[in-house]
């Protein structure tokens, strides 16, 4: 007899550890891929990033090329429109170069290039990249170059690694006169980074201009901000050009990095690029699908739960709860050896005090068997038949329910309205085993039943209101398999009940 | 906190003591040795009578069965010239919707605890089966109308009303535990242990009581009669042995309860059997069914007949 046991055990444990392996690695693939999180209620934030591009024709063909970016490791598109009416669109194989070209045209023009961007907090500013080509060396006179080996060497007295270190030498408030000597009169932004790109490649560190905007809820128009990446062990670390601080700046959104211009008009003149960003707020889960079509996985998200109507979603999350209620209640009666009313009548109750919240629903659950009991106990003195006497009980409790919520709107006591969310069969069939336990078995018997069976009810309730597991019941749901294999290693469970424990005290030998 | 969990044992020392689990009995007994098409034999109490009438084990006479609704008011007529008989449940299980008549006369029914009903309290009462108030399940179900039994004298002095029986416990065809069940006052005359009758367990080699039980707790004397439990000796103790090691030919089921009363007249006489016996009976004996059932298997002979199998239990040398 035990070696069949051990079969059966052999084969469970085995497929256990194949369920444990299998949601394992949906739940990195959900995570990973599909941006889930164990937490419930995840936000993520959503940037609306719009380009509008406007110019005067000169009457020659148009061409106007503008630096897109592209989804990677720092952000992901939502979605990217362009408003370009007469315009041929067209994009480079990357698909970081948008050429629109026309036909001569007259009057102002006006296009758009709007994206949504979404995930970009992720990396702090930290991209994984290839090892660029070392950065070529700039053509310096024998003069300038010693006016910059100095300004290398000064730099070392300042704080950080050796990009900050030369950024804030080139910040510095006053300027160190051999600085001053060395940067042109009016320094630009753009030809700061150039000159301390210049510096970085005399010490062969990769460096080249970013784009981005600080992302604030203005509808003003923006203009880019100018920063400085450089390629330091493995990562493109980004830098404050003013201050010389490492990272991306708090809501700070990157849109172009490397490259030399964003926009490029040929057959216009005044061309003007301004910029308008807008944050909204979507639930994570929401955009699980994007994620997915980004990863190249869309086909597995399709047949996912994620992808079915809300309605249906929230049905299925409601019973992706079950199963761990299940194992609950295996657990109480197998392993602990409590006995209820009904194997899954706990349940249920707990079911129930979901939706009345615990305290009301408790008061309002034990008020209605109370009563049931004794309405109940009348009945058994008319002697009626089975049937028709539960049906009774079934009306009774209806009954209850009505008027526990008509009089709990009219006192405005919410708990006496909870009770319409009890089980209506359910309740008359605890009030009725109750009933039949305390005539045959006597009111201790029944009691304890009873108290019992709302005992294993709080338990699962306690487990299944937690928000949280909730949560990671429905977003990894394969962890369902895995419960369903604990339940059947259960089913060969054979030792004692905590219970028996005590039961069997009396036999133990010491 | 500490003294509540000192009532505990630790399982090691249960697994010592060979004691068997709720777990263990419904998986590595009921499941292997009982095959579940064999339950109708013993979950119909008429069925059960029939075939145990068949291969000579006697039991209390039937007097009649109740299977529909509109039978009901021929109760009288089934009972006839009978002044004292039971009406129960022919699926009923520990003792439930068990109605003893200790004296039917003019119209007027005395209970065994000495309430007297009406015609329309019996009637009701045999509705109530018939409509599966007491069944497994709650399915309809047959009332059985039998003759009472006089329980023998031996019981006299330690029980309350109610009929007390012995329960065996039988392995593979071998009687290999026992108790006798005796009715209390808060058990309300009936023989069942969680509703408070008192176990005794029984040499099973003997018959002789071994420790008393009530509501798990070891007890000495009779609650209600104050009688002392260790003087009981069962009378016939190989006939009943005879017929727990019959009961198992009869049904097949490897592992089952068989509950015995001893008629004062007519000597033990089973009463029904059960197919998933409790396990208290354990506490009773102050033994595990499992260093038992392991004996069993480990040095009891298989193929024999009834009577060779009582022979070998009762000659068994057990090893102290």
């Amino acid at each position: 007899m035990l070696r069949n046991l051990a079969s059966v055990r052999g084969i469970l444990t085995i497929l256990l550890v194949l369920a444990v392996i299998f949601a394992g690695y949906g739940i990195y693939y959900k995570i990973r891929y599909w941006g889930f999180s164990f937490t419930p209620g995840q936000n993520t934030n959503l940037w609306s990033v719009e380009a509008h591009i406007s110019f005067m024709p000169t009457g020659e063909p148009i061409k106007v090329t503008l630096t897109t970016p592209r989804s990677n490791d720092a952000f992901k598109i939502l979605e990217e429109n362009v408003i370009a009416p007469d315009y041929k669109v067209k994009r480079n194989s990357s698909g970081s170069l948008l050429t629109l070209t026309s036909a001569p045209k007259e009057g102002e023009q006006n296009l758009y290039y709007k994206i949504m961007l979404f995930d970009n907090v992720d990396t702090k500013g930290k991209v994984k990249a290839p090892q660029p080509e070392a950065p070529a060396l700039p053509v310096f006179d024998e003069q300038k170059m010693a006016a910059a080996k100095q300004i290398l060497k000064l730099a070392q007295k300042q704080d950080g690694d050796a990009v900050a270190q030369v950024i804030k030498l080139l910040n510095q408030e006053p300027l160190d006169p051999a600085v001053q000597a060395y940067l042109p009169v009016k320094c630009t932004q753009t030809q700061k980074v150039e000159i301390i790109s210049e510096l970085l490649a005399l010490k062969k560190i990769p460096s080249r201009a970013a784009r981005g905007f600080r992302l604030e809820e203005s509808k003003k128009a923006l203009t880019p901000d100018l920063m400085l990446e450089a390629y330091i062990d493995g990562t493109w670390k980004i830098y404050d050009i003013k201050t010389g601080k490492k990272g991306l700046p708090d809501n700070f959104v990157l849109f172009q990095r490397g490259g030399k211009s964003l926009i490029d008009v040929m057959g216009g003149e005044d061309s003007v690029i301004k910029f308008s960003v807008l944050k909204s707020v979507t639930s994570t889960m929401n955009l699980a699908g994007q994620r997915a079509e980004l990863a190249g996985n869309k086909s597995w998200f399709d047949y996912s739960i994620y992808n079915l109507p809300l309605a249906e979603q929230n049905t299925l999350k409601w019973l992706s709860i079950f199963p761990l209620a299940i194992l609950i209640i295996v657990l109480m009666r197998n392993v602990v050896g409590v006995q209820t009313m009904g194997t899954f009548t706990p349940m249920l109750i707990s079911m129930a005090l979901i939706k009345t919240g615990f305290g009301p629903g408790l008061i309002c659950f034990s008020f209605i068997i109370f009563i049931g009991l004794l309405i109940r106990s009348l009945f058994s003195k008319l002697n009626l038949l089975l049937v028709p006497r539960i049906s009774a009980v079934v009306i009774v409790v209806i009954l209850m329910m009505q008027a526990l919520t008509i009089f709990g709107y009219q006192l405005k006591l919410d708990i006496a309205s909870s009770a319409v969310f009890f089980p209506i069969i359910i309740t008359a069939w605890i009030i009725e085993r109750a009933s039949i336990t305390w005539e045959e078995d006597g009111p201790a018997n029944a009691g304890k039943e009873i108290i019992f069976s709302i005992l294993v009810a709080i338990i699962v309730y306690f487990v299944i209101s937690s928000e949280y597991i909730r949560h990671i019941m429905f977003a990894f749901n394969e962890l369902n398999l895995v419960i369903l294999i604990l339940v059947m290693l259960l089913g060969t469970y054979t030792g004692y009940r905590l219970l028996e424990l005590k039961r069997f005290h009396p036999l133990a030998k010491d | 906190m500490f003294g509540w969990f000192k009532n505990f044992s630790a399982p090691s020392a249960l697994r010592a003591a060979g004691v068997l689990g709720m777990n263990a009995r419904n998986f590595h007994v009921i499941a292997k040795y009982n095959s579940r098409k064999l339950y109708p034999l013993v979950d119909d109490k008429v069925l059960t009578k029939t075939l145990a009438n068949n291969i000579g084990i006697s039991t209390p006479k039937l007097i009649g069965k109740i299977e529909f609704q509109y039978e009901v008011k021929n109760i009288l007529d089934i009972i006839g010239d009978n002044k004292e008989f039971v009406i129960k449940p022919a699926q009923g299980s520990g003792g439930k919707g068990v109605l003893v008549i200790t004296n039917y006369q003019d119209g007027i029914f005395t209970t065994a605890s000495g309430r007297k009903i009406t015609y329309k309290e019996v009637y009701q009462h045999i509705s109530n089966i018939l409509s599966g108030l007491y069944s497994l399940g709650g399915k309809y179900d047959k009332a059985i109308v039998e003759e009472l039994v006089h329980f023998s004298d031996v019981f006299k002095d330690y029980s309350y009303q109610g009929v007390p029986d012995v329960r065996l416990i039988v392995y593979k065809g071998y009687p290999i535990m026992a108790m006798t069940r005796l009715p209390t006052k808060a058990s309300g005359g009936r023989a069942n242990l969680h509703q408070g009758a008192v176990g005794v367990g029984l040499d099973i080699q003997t018959g002789r009581a071994l420790h008393g039980v009530l509501n798990n707790m070891p007890i000495t004397h009779q609650p209600d009669t104050g009688a002392d439990l260790l003087q009981i000796q069962v009378p016939f103790w190989k006939e009943h042995l005879f017929i727990g090691a019959l009961a198992y030919d009869m049904t097949g089921l490897g592992y089952l309860g068989a509950d015995i009363v001893l008629d004062a007249r007519k000597g033990p006489m089973m009463l029904e059997l059960n197919a998933r016996p409790g396990l208290a009976i354990q506490i009773a004996n102050g033994v595990g069914l499992r260093s038992r059932i392991k004996e069993v298997d480990k040095y009891y002979p298989s193929g024999l007949s009834a009577e060779e199998r009582v022979e070998f239990v009762l000659n068994y040398k057990r090893a102290k």
